[in-house]
């Protein structure tokens, strides 16, 4: 039996915004087709992780107190992350986890939060703290050549600078920044973004992306994945890109 | 003589807005709050005010604690309705008052928005407050549960009057130390229940000692996080306890507090931490026992809150969740039940319900308990059954529906016992639809 062994970055800190949900339809998404998938959780206490040893790297986004915590046990796994990114596991980080993988992030008090510095990307939030990127959003992504529209919800302070190579261009919503035409960030191996939803709920054909890439670096193989019943996520899609890009052309 | 004006017009508008039947909701306070923002000092209290607030179960405890008080032949004001905002109270307060501000009551009882209990009670006395709980709700609205818990503390640290907490959420219990010379801190309690577990079943809160910031360890869990926690590092957690619930019964609908055992007309354990908040606050008036008794044996709520009815003949269970908690509490009832039943969840994504509908991932939908079908509705209906999905339920008994009568008439195709979930603008649609 095939496995994916996927690694789960605090799952007990990074939980806020059902991010959890990716873990859930990853796995849903794998057992249908018959395949393993190894869910390891590593959190704070826990024993060290080689995240050379993983298919797959997720951490979502969690409390702005909370989050401070972990930045400091994460940086001791630095040099570790570094070598797993070039060597091809795939990550996936959303929000919180998305700014700690970049530079730092300096809070509405000017205190720095030192990232993992893996990507070169950097996050400043807003001096007013009620004014956050909240929001439905769709971006266009391009996956290997295949354009796909991708569905998620963002609610964030931080703005994030330096992107040169971002997940989406924005539709509808907000991006890295209010307003900005990019969202997220996107290396072959890499996606970070803000979206939240959770953001594999109504994109079956991202997920499956990350699925097959996965499995594809593995196994050295060209993965063809058997095709799932998406009735309700088809609907779903449907309905809201009516909704939301219908709305953008009315309220430009 | 501004404020005497300005309640002289209101009592003219209600009259208006009762002559042309409607109710007004907060329609007075606001603009009475609007024309003089400190209008709240003018008012002359003669009698205990007591507040209840809290994410979950504010209207249903406030309701409570007013009943017992009727039931004892007093005089009670209270924002029944659920107008909780600074607005809503002052719409109750300014029906209830002579032109000179007076308020003639025994008690006033108020159920009060988390966020707002530093704006009404800056400038209007307070004798108690009661604290049920926190958690996450509607985040893209309200922001982080942490920085409403902060406000609160804020107004708490110069105050030293009743307190009444929940000593097991570990957010709530922290309040009490607010203000250290505050002697009037009240600890409630449950004992532990069947169902609790001594893994964390549902998402929640509080998961690190907000004071000394060591992970928090916990004997066990009663749901979310409410449930028995320590501190290892600074001790946090050990506080004497005013009224504890015991022998918790929830097929037979008893409990105990102090020997006494109490009939109630509800069955989950989130009901019986809000009434043993009832029985904690009211035993600072002196209530007496057999009165309690007697109210808490008749007190329901008609509301779509853990609202039992028959609907063409089938029973049919409906509840108001607006946020994971809400409707994880649902869920712990509908599994505690083993009799065949179908559900009906109503997700809507409008301004008052947050746009935000990711937390329906918080939910624990793992292992539902003898559930046939499931039919989902509202603007979420597709988001609610793919969740659902995901968890296993089985794909194929599971019919959304965009369209809320089309979902009903097809929930009732089949006389299974029912149990509906609604969020906050999907409740009152969802009841009409039901003909309630």
């Amino acid at each position: 039996m095939k496995e994916l062994k996927i690694l789960y970055l605090y799952p007990d800190i990074l939980e806020l915004y059902g991010d959890f949900g990716n873990i859930q339809i990853l796995k849903y998404r794998l057992e249908k087709r018959g395949i393993k998938a190894n869910i390891i959780r590593y959190s704070i206490g826990d024993e060290a992780p080689d995240f050379k040893d993983y298919d797959l790297v997720f951490a979502g986004g969690g409390a702005d107190q909370e989050q401070s915590i972990l930045a400091e046990d994460l940086i001791k796994y630095k040099d570790n992350i570094k070598e797993a990114v070039d060597s091809g596991v795939f990550f996936l980080l959303i929000c919180g986890a998305y700014q700690l993988f970049g530079k730092y992030y300096k809070g509405v008090e000017g205190n720095v939060i030192p990232g993992l510095d893996v990507f070169p990307y950097y996050t400043e939030a807003i001096n007013d703290r009620k004014k956050r990127c909240i929001g439905n959003i769709v971006i266009d992504v391009n996956l290997n050549g295949k354009e796909t529209k991708v569905i998620g919800f963002g609610n964030h302070g931080g703005q994030t600078y330096d992107v040169d190579t971002p997940f989406g261009k924005v539709l509808y919503g907000n991006g890295n920044k209010f307003g900005d035409d990019n969202e997220g960030f996107f290396l072959k191996n890499v996606i970070a973004t803000y979206l939240h939803g959770p953001l594999l709920s109504k994109n079956p054909e991202l997920t499956d992306f990350i699925i097959k890439y996965s499995l594809d670096r593995k196994y050295n193989e060209d993965t063809v994945l058997e095709p799932l019943d998406d009735t309700f996520e088809n609907l779903c899609r449907k309905q809201l890109l009516n909704r939301f890009l219908t709305e953008t052309k009315n309220n430009p | 003589m501004r404020n005497f004006f300005i309640i002289l017009i209101m009592k003219i508008l209600n009259v208006i807005l009762k002559i042309c039947g409607k109710h007004g909701g907060n329609f007075l306070g606001k603009v009475a709050y609007k024309w003089n923002p400190k209008i709240f000092k003018y008012f002359k209290v003669n009698c205990p005010v007591i507040a209840v607030t809290a994410t979950n179960g504010k209207t249903m405890t406030n309701n409570a604690i007013g009943y017992v008080f009727k039931t004892a032949g007093k005089k009670v004001v209270s924002n029944t309705e659920g107008n909780n905002m600074e607005t809503g109270i002052l719409s109750t307060i300014l029906k209830n008052c002579t032109l000179t501000g007076k308020i003639k009551a025994d008690y006033l009882v108020f159920e009060v928005d988390e966020g707002y209990v530093p704006v009404v009670f800056k400038d209007f006395p307070l004798d108690t407050l009661v604290v049920l709980d926190f958690f996450r709700d509607q985040l893209d609205r309200n922001g982080e549960v942490e920085s409403l818990i902060l406000k609160i503390n804020e107004f708490l640290k110069t105050y030293s009057n009743n307190l009444v907490l929940n000593a097991d959420d570990p957010n709530v219990a922290r309040l009490g130390k607010a203000n250290p010379d505050n002697k009037n801190v009240y600890y409630f309690s449950v004992d532990k229940y069947d169902f609790a577990t001594t893994e964390q079943k549902e998402a929640g809160e509080g998961k690190f000692c907000p004071f000394c910031k060591t992970r928090l360890e916990y004997e066990y869990y009663q749901y979310s996080h409410i449930g028995k926690f320590k501190c290892p590092n600074c001790g946090y957690g050990d506080n004497p306890i005013y009224k504890l619930g015991t022998e918790v019964d929830l097929k037979n609908r008893t409990f105990k507090v102090d020997g006494v055992t109490y009939k109630i007309r509800f069955n989950s354990i989130y009901n019986i931490y809000n009434l043993t908040a009832v029985i904690a606050c009211v035993s600072l008036y002196n209530m007496d026992t057999d009165v309690i008794k007697e109210a808490l044996s008749k007190f329901v709520l008609n509301n779509g809150r853990l609202e039992e009815v028959k609907v063409r003949g089938v029973p049919t269970i409906i509840n108001l969740a607006k946020n994971p908690t809400g409707s994880n509490v649902s869920l712990r009832i509908l599994n505690e039940d083993d009799e065949e039943k179908e559900l009906l969840f109503v997700l809507n994504d409008n301004i008052a319900d947050g746009f935000d509908v990711s937390w329906i991932w918080d939910i624990n939908f793992d292992n539902l308990n003898n559930v046939s079908r499931i039919v989902t509705s509202g603007t979420r209906a597709y988001d609610i059954a793919i969740r659902i999905k995901t968890s296993g339920y089985d794909a194929n008994k599971i019919e959304p529906y965009l369209d809320l009568h089309e979902a009903v008439e097809n929930l009732y195709k089949t006389d299974v016992k029912k149990y509906v979930i609604a969020n906050y603008t999907a409740l009152q649609p969802t009841r009409k639809e039901l003909k309630l």
